[in-house]
């Protein structure tokens, strides 16, 4: 279907006869898919087809696609013909051929029916005529366009010579008729009138007696026209050669073969829309007695590039320029180009950019092949950039036959048959002196045994960013062991239901048929068109051809666009039983997004070991964020609050008690939700768990129901700084999250107390560190606070800033909150390596041990 | 000239293809040197490198630190470094940055935006430490005794970040020692504690701890004795550049390594997009995406004002004028047709004004241009960002010459998607299996446009001592589109083919060259690159850059190639010259152009002869279409007079003998 485009005139043969003022109806499909009805002429309808065809001419810029319009039935004559032999009335010439400009469009939307008639057969002679006569001898590509509601009678004479005159000149006619019937899409005018019947069968008749003729119906036509369709570009090749070893020092050793190189993929980009304003919507400079519509001014604008620099004396001090935040900007001051200085930079340094900049590295042109490598090495992800053609120069035999010999050679057989590919290192420097650039070239043999070769650049060194990822397999828990049963590693259900869907979604039997019945693999590069390319011009072409967007607002994109937006419908219904087995099996739950971590002063002080693993991969406490989830969480939690109380008891270190993700997700999806629920208790009424007796000091515990509950929370924190006694209780009142709860209460207490100005805090987190070591006693979490109370001593007496302060209240409650020692843990079923002299001295001893 | 004015004028919604390095720009990467110093550190032994040189584990440490810094001040040169040393005796005199740091630990160089002094400052103190292989020792002595509680390293690496460090950047701390069990008296556990929370610390400060461990076979390296305790088993832990997160994995490594293992973290780790990866229908997890293979280009020259004490750096911002020169806001802008191009009606019309200045009048309320936010739907057709699963196809289905640009990696993320790791190892792990490809529709950015990719799996690989090779992720592969292709012109169809003894004596030639393994990016630094980065240092240095010096590593090995080859090609030239296609001649053809058709063989290009009559000086026989198509099958200019013509050809034949 696609062509050469270029070296083409065009002529437009449009019928305004009185009967194209005719109104129809027509579909105009809006953005939202919707469809409008829309009255229009005949003729204005017939027009849209020529105005798409001359928008595309003036979009491609192409000089050599020209094109002219003459209206038949016009009540003006001026055409080529009547100018120098007379007769040939009622043909107007609207557009001397030429490659239009957009002006065109603006004098094709003026056109309006007529009250002549006019004759098609004579606007027919005119047109070869003109264009004939504008291209002389020149072996352009001739078409004929005629657009007509063949509604009116037609003079038949001379036919034979008109056929035969279109042959000669080998012109290309298309009729294009108003409402005509199509065998193809099945149309078929109801109500016809006797004489467009006659005439649609004239013109059927005399199309056949053409070399290059068809008619079609106007309507078919303007969709088939829209269809996106790729700008045919010829490839501009560029002399080089191709060469291998040192052809100056050994000629005889060495070979230049003089090659073309030319593109093979060219990346298109959407084509840039300009730039506008609105100037002025003035209403003073109008005529008071205009009673025109008010009217507003947009002017175009320019681009331009503008500099600037912070007059502002930086200050000597280091810090201060590293710190962005810090940085004061002063008001930026213009300045203009020709006053500035060239330099680049070097790291803080100016290096002034020497006159002609610094000397290039030398280069000789051409393609230095440096060695040859197995096809299966070729490393497909490594290819950058568009693929270049490399041929033998044309009409150079000696050349063409070394190319040939060169990528016969590269496909090799072994003694055993087997059948070898080797591509070429090839170094290829596009001009004298440019930058090189590596690459591998590949043997290319097609089916009409043509020899050339492909290249394609592979990276520099420099080019390859050798990251590392965690492994997916290879997992190791903290204690250096290797995991096989982890959230992130896929059990044996997973990977069967990922096979079936991988089965299912096989593309290879999903396209088309091809000739011989079988199906072919769905998705072809040659047929997906660039859809923000096409997408961006359709808009380009409707902004010019339509006055208002608001009435008549750009229609969606041509379906053609979106084809493989979507899996086959085929192959989605048989795959559906196994996406939903996918689904259920894999469990992924989306973690709402979050505004930024909450990182807040850029050093926070140590939690726990291990808890950041907890809780990396997902931030519970943002969860709640979401109003709406949250009183979905207050609702099921209370629903799942029903594992027995010991599930989580050692410290959350060791990578099998993780409890991030569900080890073997379950059916329903929301047990993934699991800690994440239980998360939420700020939005608990009341905490569960009454102060007991001895708890009398604790400070009024104020209602959990504080406005912003989650915003004291670390995240992944289920205890904030706030409140953090009640919500302590809460949580371990349930008895599941009691692990976590003693790790976050001593996450707090440190927050807290290693915080300026809180020692008015201090009898409160006192409270806090009493109810800590009660529950860890009770709970079995020995280690947790040994840990804990040894962490806090050394922060608070060895770190700077530390709390001596506080150290010195905590040691005045006495041995009871001491480190537990073993025997006392014992009475209580735990178990501890403290002793119970250790115990005793912990709280008064002085951090040098 | 143009270089620089032209890259900022690209428009931010044209082109897609410089945010991938855009992305990067905002953002700055500092790294801190943790050195150790200790006796064993500063143990003098052989270079592996070279003869007769001595060389220490805190000294190649140096050196790599200004390898490093060179490299980054080209890669990023907003980026910051800094150096401390530990275990060291010597004791902090102030060094400007006013950190207090823990007792035997050592800031050399407070964190700083790499400059010309700093480096040279290092350079003369390894050139110091060559020369004398006493100097290191004797600057930074080694902490007698004890060893620093590896907690205060963290604290010091904490404290000087907070300090130096920009709090957007990204930090991380590069930490050297060969010592695998730095508390082995008592009191052990208790530091190995504090050193695990001091660590964590620094990763709540989104501080990055990558260690270089270093292993010989007189002092083997044996992780599991603390540090394996300490750097916690990373690897189930995500990888997010926001939150900061312990290396990926311990690398343990021979000194040698020490620094192809510093060029592979020279470039901070980071993510171009981060988007939705849809399966099927409600079945979505989570992906970030990263650039691998990014060519790295020339930095550009900028513009400074000099403002007599300084140069400070000119910021350069595009804005868009009406006609007199008054700024419009960028949210006023619009976007259409060229004026002049659109629908001319009863009430639309467009003037040009003699200083060609445009203007178009419109009735109020009518629209005749689009919106910013329209521009972009049309560009995106509504998509959002996503990675969208089409279907998997077989492997040969990806054609060699379906490439437009690089790929794409992407890697599961757990943050976004809870159980995208599970779902993403077994699809990775099925692909595999099955051998097949995917077929993904992606938009990667907001701003960016549609492109259908080929999803290529990538297992993960590893040496024996358990270092990644190959991460696993897929590539994305860019598929051109239908408008994207072009077809094989016409002119170099039914070209001559050779006979097959001919391409006998060729493939001797080419198996004989062929390499083990593929191509291999790590031989080929870029030679332009380098060569220009080394002038612009030399100049930085105020040195003189002598051209002489500069390899171009990128060019054939020519030595190898005849030494092993030579024959065979010569063999292969002759045979060729006598074949008789190959002196086919050409028939004239229909164009104008006419070609010599004297003497056999002399076809336009037929080189014995041009070089038979250049030889006898007999060049100005030919005629001047013969020379002028010797000259373009050259890809030479063919202008001017024949004397002209005849001097070029014999230039090119001077400097082409043979």
């Amino acid at each position: 279907m696609t062509e050469r485009a270029g070296y083409t005139v065009t002529m437009f043969l449009v019928d305004v006869s009185p009967s194209m003022g005719k109104m129809r109806e027509v579909e105009i499909p809006l953005p939202n898919g919707e469809v409008q009805i829309a009255e229009m002429t005949n003729l204005e309808w017939a027009l849209q087809f020529v105005k798409l065809k001359v928008q595309e001419m003036i979009y491609h810029e192409r000089k050599t696609d020209q094109c002219g319009i003459l209206l038949f039935g016009s009540s003006n004559t001026d055409n080529h013909v009547s100018r120098t032999q007379g007769g040939y009335d009622h043909i107007e010439e609207l557009m001397p051929i030429a490659h239009p400009t957009a002006n065109v469009i603006t004098q094709i939307s003026a056109v309006t029916p007529s009250t002549e008639i006019g004759d098609p057969l004579d606007a027919l002679v005119v047109g070869i005529e003109t264009q004939d006569n504008y291209l002389g001898k020149k072996k352009w590509t001739r078409r004929m366009v005629l657009l007509t509601d063949a509604e009116n009678p037609i003079e038949i004479q001379h036919l034979d010579r008109i056929s035969q005159r279109l042959n000669e000149l080998k012109i290309r006619l298309t009729v294009i008729g108003i409402d005509f019937d199509d065998e193809e899409v099945d149309y078929v005018e109801e109500d016809k009138s006797d004489i467009k019947r006659e005439n649609e069968e004239f013109y059927h008749s005399f199309v056949d007696t053409l070399d290059n003729g068809v008619v079609g119906n106007c309507a078919v036509a303007i969709e088939e026209i829209s269809r996106p369709e790729a700008k045919q570009t010829k490839s501009q090749p560029s002399a080089s050669v191709l060469r291998l070893g040192d052809a100056e020092n050994h000629p005889e050793e060495a070979f230049e073969i003089n090659v073309k190189i030319c593109k093979c993929t060219a990346l298109v980009r959407p084509k840039s829309f300009k730039k506008f304003a609105k100037i002025s919507e003035d209403v003073e400079m109008r005529d008071p007695d205009d009673d025109e519509e008010p009217t507003v001014e947009y002017g175009q604008l320019n681009r331009e590039i503008r500099y600037s620099y912070d007059p502002t004396e930086r200050p000597d001090d280091e810090d201060a320029e590293e710190d962005d935040d810090d940085k004061k900007k002063g008001e930026p001051q213009d300045v203009e180009k020709e006053e500035l200085v060239r330099g680049y930079k070097y790291g803080t340094s100016f290096v002034p950019v020497p006159e002609n900049n610094f000397p290039k590295l030398e280069t000789k042109r051409g393609m230095e092949i440096c060695g040859f490598f197995k096809e299966q090495y070729f490393r497909r992800e490594w290819c950058i950039d568009e693929v270049r053609y490399v041929f033998a120069a044309e009409k150079s035999p000696l050349q063409q036959v070394a190319l040939s010999s060169l990528v016969d050679a590269m496909y090799q057989k072994t003694e055993t048959q087997k059948e070898i590919t080797y591509y070429a290192v090839t170094r290829w420097v596009t001009t004298e002196g440019s930058e090189p650039k590596m690459g591998v070239l590949k043997p290319m043999k097609d089916d009409m045994d043509n020899s050339y070769f492909l290249w394609v650049q592979m990276p520099f060194a420099d080019d390859l960013r050798k990251w590392t990822f965690p492994s997916l397999d290879h997992l190791i828990s903290s204690k250096g062991e290797t995991v096989t049963k982890h959230p992130y590693i896929p059990t044996e259900r997973q990977l069967e239901a990922m096979e079936e869907l991988v089965d299912a979604l096989d593309l290879m039997e999903a396209g088309e048929k091809d000739e011989d019945g079988n199906r072919t693999p769905w998705y072809d590069t040659r047929l997906s068109y660039n859809p923000a390319v096409h997408r961006i011009k359709q808009a380009q072409f409707h902004a010019a051809i339509v006055e208002d967007l608001n009435k008549q607002p750009l229609p969606p994109p041509h379906p053609e666009l979106l084809k493989y937006f979507e899996p086959p419908r085929r192959v989605l219904k048989h795959a559906r039983l196994a996406i939903d087995a996918a689904r259920e099996a894999f469990g992924v739950k989306e973690v709402p997004k979050t505004v930024g971590r909450g990182r807040k002063d850029g050093h926070v002080r140590a939690r726990d070991d291990g808890d950041e693993m907890l809780l990396l991969d997902k931030q519970p406490a943002k969860r709640i964020k979401l109003s709406q989830t949250q009183s979905q969480h207050v609702f099921r939690s209370q629903h799942r609050r029903v594992s027995p109380p010991t599930q989580r008891k050692a410290p959350k270190r060791a990578l099998s008690d993780d409890s991030d993700t569900e080890p073997e997700p379950e059916p329903e999806p929301q047990d993934d939700d699991d800690l994440l629920l239980d998360t939420t208790p700020a939005v608990k009424p009341e905490p569960r768990a009454k102060p007991e007796p001895a708890e009398a000091g604790v400070p009024p515990t104020p209602s959990s129901r504080s406005p912003t509950p989650e915003r004291d929370r670390a995240p992944g924190r289920i205890i904030g700084t706030t409140h953090p006694l009640a919500e302590f209780y809460a949580n371990t009142a349930s008895g599941d999250l009691v692990s976590k709860a003693v790790e976050d209460l001593a996450f707090v207490v440190r927050t807290v107390v290693f915080k300026p100005f809180t020692t008015r805090r201090t009898d409160e987190m006192l409270e806090c560190v009493r109810a800590l070591r009660r529950v860890c006693l009770e709970e079995d979490e020995v280690d947790a606070w040994n840990q804990f109370l040894r962490d806090l001593k050394r922060r608070c007496l060895d770190d700077d800033p530390g709390n001596e302060y506080f150290w010195s209240k905590l040691s005045d409650l006495g041995r009871d909150v001491s480190l537990i020692s073993a025997s006392e843990a014992q009475r209580q079923g735990g178990r501890s390596d403290v002793s119970d002299a250790e115990a005793d001295k912990f709280l008064t001893t002085g951090m040098a041990e | 000239m143009a270089a620089y004015d032209e890259w900022n004028r690209i428009d931010e919604d044209d082109d897609d293809e410089l945010q991938d390095g855009a992305v990067f720009e905002g953002k700055r990467d500092v790294i801190l040197f943790a050195i150790d110093c200790s006796d064993s550190m500063h143990a003098m032994h052989d270079d592996p490198m070279y003869e007769d040189v001595q060389t220490s584990h805190v000294l190649t440490a140096l050196e790599a630190a200004i390898q490093v810094q060179k490299k980054k001040v080209f890669t990023g040169p907003n980026d910051a470094v800094g150096i401390m040393l530990f275990n060291t005796a010597r004791t902090g005199e102030s060094i400007g940055q006013g950190v207090e740091i823990k007792a035997g630990n050592f800031l050399y160089q407070p964190i700083e935006t790499i400059s010309a002094p700093k480096v040279q400052e290092l350079i003369q103190l390894v050139e110091a430490a060559r020369a004398d292989p006493n100097y290191l020792r004797e600057t930074f002595p080694p902490l007698q005794g004890n060893r620093v509680a590896m907690g205060d390293v963290f604290t010091s690496c904490n404290w000087i970040m907070r300090d130096g460090a920009p709090k957007t950047a990204t930090k991380r701390v590069f930490l050297l020692t060969d010592e695998d069990n730095p508390h082995s008296g008592p009191g052990k556990d208790r530091l190995t504690t504090a050193a695990r929370t001091t660590l964590v610390d620094l990763v709540q400060a989104g501080i990055v701890v990558e260690p270089f461990f270093i292993s010989t076979d007189e002092k083997p390296f044996d992780v599991s004795r603390f540090y394996s305790s300490v750097l916690l088993p990373t690897n189930i832990i995500d990888d997010d550049e926001e939150a900061g997160v312990l290396p990926e994995a311990l690398s343990i490594t021979r000194i040698e390594d020490l620094l192809d293992q510093m060029k592979f973290r020279e470039v901070p780790k980071r993510a171009l997009f981060s988007v939705p990866f849809q399966l099927a229908e409600n079945l979505v997890i989570g992906v970030k995406g990263y650039g691998l293979v990014t060519v790295q280009k020339k930095g550009v020259y900028k513009y400074f004002v000099d403002l007599g004490d300084r140069m400070e750096l000119a910021e350069s911002r595009t804005v868009w004028l009406q006609r007199g020169g008054k700024e419009v806001p960028k949210d006023a802008l619009l976007s259409g047709m060229g004026l002049g191009e659109a629908a001319q009606g009863k009430k639309t019309q467009d003037h040009i004004d003699e200083e060609g200045g445009v203007t178009r009048v419109t009735a109020a309320g009518s629209k005749t241009f689009y919106t910013a936010d329209e521009i972009r739907s049309f560009r995106t057709l509504g998509l959002e960002p996503q990675i969208k699963l089409l279907g998997f196809k077989d492997p040969d289905t990806l054609a060699f010459e379906d490439n437009v640009k690089h790929s794409y990696f992407i890697y599961p993320d757990e943050m976004a998607y809870s159980g995208s790791k599970r779902t993403f190892s077994a699809l990775l792990k099925t692909m595999e299996k099955k051998k097949k490809i995917g077929l993904v529709l992606a938009l990667m950015r907001r701003n960016a446009t549609p492109v259908f990719c080929a999803m290529l799996p990538q297992a993960e690989q590893r040496t024996e001592e358990g270092i990644q090779t190959e991460p696993p992720g897929m590539h994305l592969i860019p598929l051109p589109f239908a408008d994207d292709m072009r077809a094989v012109p016409e002119q170099f169809l039914d070209a001559e083919r050779a006979p097959q003894d001919l391409t006998k004596k060729a493939a001797l030639f080419v198996a004989r060259l062929a390499v083990k393994g593929g191509y291999s990016p790590d031989s080929y630094p870029n030679p332009a690159l380098e060569f220009h980065n080394a002038q612009l240092q030399a100049s930085a240095f105020r040195e003189e850059f002598d051209p002489e010096t500069f390899e171009d590593l990128s060019l054939p090995k020519y030595d190898m190639i005849h030494e092993r080859v030579g024959s065979m090609m010569k063999e292969w030239k002759e045979a060729l010259l006598q074949d008789e296609s190959a002196t086919v001649v050409v028939a004239p053809t229909t164009s104008n152009r006419r070609k010599a058709k004297t003497e056999p063989g002399a076809a336009s290009t037929s080189e014995a002869e041009v070089r038979r009559l250049y030889e006898n000086s007999d060049l100005d026989k030919l005629k001047l279409d013969q020379l002028k198509d010797y000259l373009r099958s050259k890809g030479l200019s063919v202008t001017g007079k024949k004397a002209d013509l005849v001097d070029r050809v014999s230039e090119w034949l001077d400097n082409h003998s043979g």
